[in-house]
């Protein structure tokens, strides 16, 4: 039985169904995702949480996309370990490693959603100009300075920038500003700008999201990267 | 607008007469820069911009590919790509508005151009893989599984640059879209091909169809998610 179970999860036959599975499941999800009102409100709580909440009828291939995945990352680690069992006599160990860190890449990657769907938060909040918000786990409050809007003659938003400041009691413990793209991080919270309003008078949606996984997620790519341009670079010298 | 209809009428005279497939190429890009000029950014927002870019892509990625293939009809059949997406260009919409402050970050920028050349580098691929199903050459197989190496590395980090983004401009570097489905979806299909490789029973025919099957994945990913389904991608 065990080495039953062992030959499935080495097989690289085993790889092929499960994408095709995945696959053919994430498919259906794209359409029933737009068809169903109740996806709007995904990202508003962490994915497990907002899962246990709505009826399988409608959740059912996001389910199956968590259990393929965890027979796929059983399966990728088996296979890796094969592999550099296999070919350890090798004498390119590069190219026999650069497989196996793109592996890693999409492990990390795969641990990245899992953090944040179980971790993560998000909330949104309008504030207008000298506003304080409360931040979420933590006795800091957040006053918005000022909120400073560049319109161009064609009443395009040519820039923006909102300056903030943290607040502790009666302490001021940091000032910052928030740009586009430039988020404004502090204590594992991400707090950015979702929209703004010039007229009648200036406010804006703030949005305070935590990504546990973010971390993870960006150490998993770019392994994934250097995984896949090591291999790349040195199929193209083989063959030179 | 005049020199894009002009390369487009070079890619169709390419598939009389290869050389000006060339000029089609360099009629495409200049009127590439020259819109960026016009512009002041890259032109690669909206659909007019990013599938005269794609076009470009495919024929300029062809043209290595080429140099070991020397075959006529390769050329031919991407003459007619070239001319297809060229024309679907022609009579698609200009985005000719600034472009907001979140989309004006080399992360963008780097994002957008990487998905088009894996797109071009898909297409080119699936090229092969009809001359292969045609004259069942093995030449055709070793280049259309380069090409979908190379454009499943541009892909990936594509993918990669987009979620990182994505955390920088909404605070996540993932969401919940059709179009992330439908780019989940492509990559999982094309790292399936990577791995289907390493078995014997996938050589040959099967991944000249998985080669093909793949680029109308692509085709829908990037055409039809963005003009049916709503998402942060919509044209």
């Amino acid at each position: 039985m065990v080495r039953r179970i062992t030959k499935f999860f080495l097989s690289i036959r085993t790889t092929i169904w499960l994408l095709w599975f995945l696959m053919a499941v994430l498919f259906a999800g794209a359409f029933i995702m737009p068809a169903k009102e109740e996806f709007q409100a995904i990202h508003s709580m962490p994915l497990f949480d907002w899962l246990k909440e709505q009826p399988i009828s409608m959740t059912w291939w996001l389910w199956c996309s968590i259990i393929i995945l965890a027979i796929l990352t059983i399966n990728t680690v088996f296979c890796s370990i094969e592999s550099i069992i296999k070919k350890r006599k090798a004498t390119q160990w590069l190219l026999l490693i650069s497989p196996q860190i793109i592996h890693i890449g999409f492990l990390f990657m795969l641990l990245a959603h899992l953090l944040s769907s179980i971790g993560g938060f998000k909330g949104v909040a309008v504030a207008r100009e000298g506003a304080f918000l409360k931040m979420p786990d933590d006795d800091i409050t957040l006053n918005i300075k000022a909120i400073n809007i560049d319109v161009d003659q064609y009443g395009y938003i040519n820039d923006w920038e909102v300056n903030v400041e943290y607040i502790s009691g009666q302490n001021k413990i940091l000032k910052d500003r928030i740009k586009p793209n430039a988020p404004s991080l502090k204590e594992g919270f991400n707090i950015n700008v979702k929209d703004l309003q010039a007229f009648p008078e200036k406010a804006v949606l703030l949005q305070v999201s935590r990504e546990p996984g973010a971390l993870w997620a960006l150490i998993g790519g770019i392994l994934f990267m250097a995984g896949t341009i090591i291999l790349i670079v040195l199929k193209v010298k083989m063959e030179k | 607008m005049l020199i894009l209809m002009l390369s487009f009428a070079f890619y169709l005279f390419a598939t009389w007469k290869r050389h000006f497939l060339y000029i089609g190429l360099i009629f495409q890009i200049a009127y590439l820069i020259m819109r960026g000029f016009q512009l002041e950014r890259l032109p690669l927002v909206g659909p007019h911009d990013t599938i005269t870019f794609f076009s470009a892509s495919v024929v300029a990625f062809s043209i290595p590919f080429n140099v070991v293939l020397k075959r006529h009809q390769f050329q031919g059949i991407i003459a007619v790509m070239g001319s297809v997406f060229t024309a679907f260009a022609l009579v698609s919409k200009q985005h000719n508005a600034p472009l907001p402050p979140v989309l004006r970050t080399l992360w963008f920028e780097s994002h957008v151009v990487l998905a088009f050349l894996s797109y071009a580098l898909f297409g080119i691929a699936a090229v092969l893989s009809v001359l292969f199903l045609k004259e069942r050459d093995n030449s055709f197989d070793g280049l259309q599984y380069r090409a979908v190496l190379m454009g499943y590395c541009l892909f990936s980090i594509s993918m990669i640059f987009g979620g990182i983004w994505a955390y920088l401009a909404w605070g996540t570097y993932w969401l919940w879209t059709p179009k992330e489905l439908w780019t989940t979806i492509l990559w999982l299909f094309y790292s399936l091909y990577l791995h289907a490789r390493l078995r014997q029973w996938w050589m040959g025919k099967p991944m000249a169809v998985l080669g093909i099957v793949g680029f109308v994945v692509v085709l829908f990913t990037y055409l039809g998610v963005s003009l049916l389904m709503k998402s942060s991608h919509s044209f």
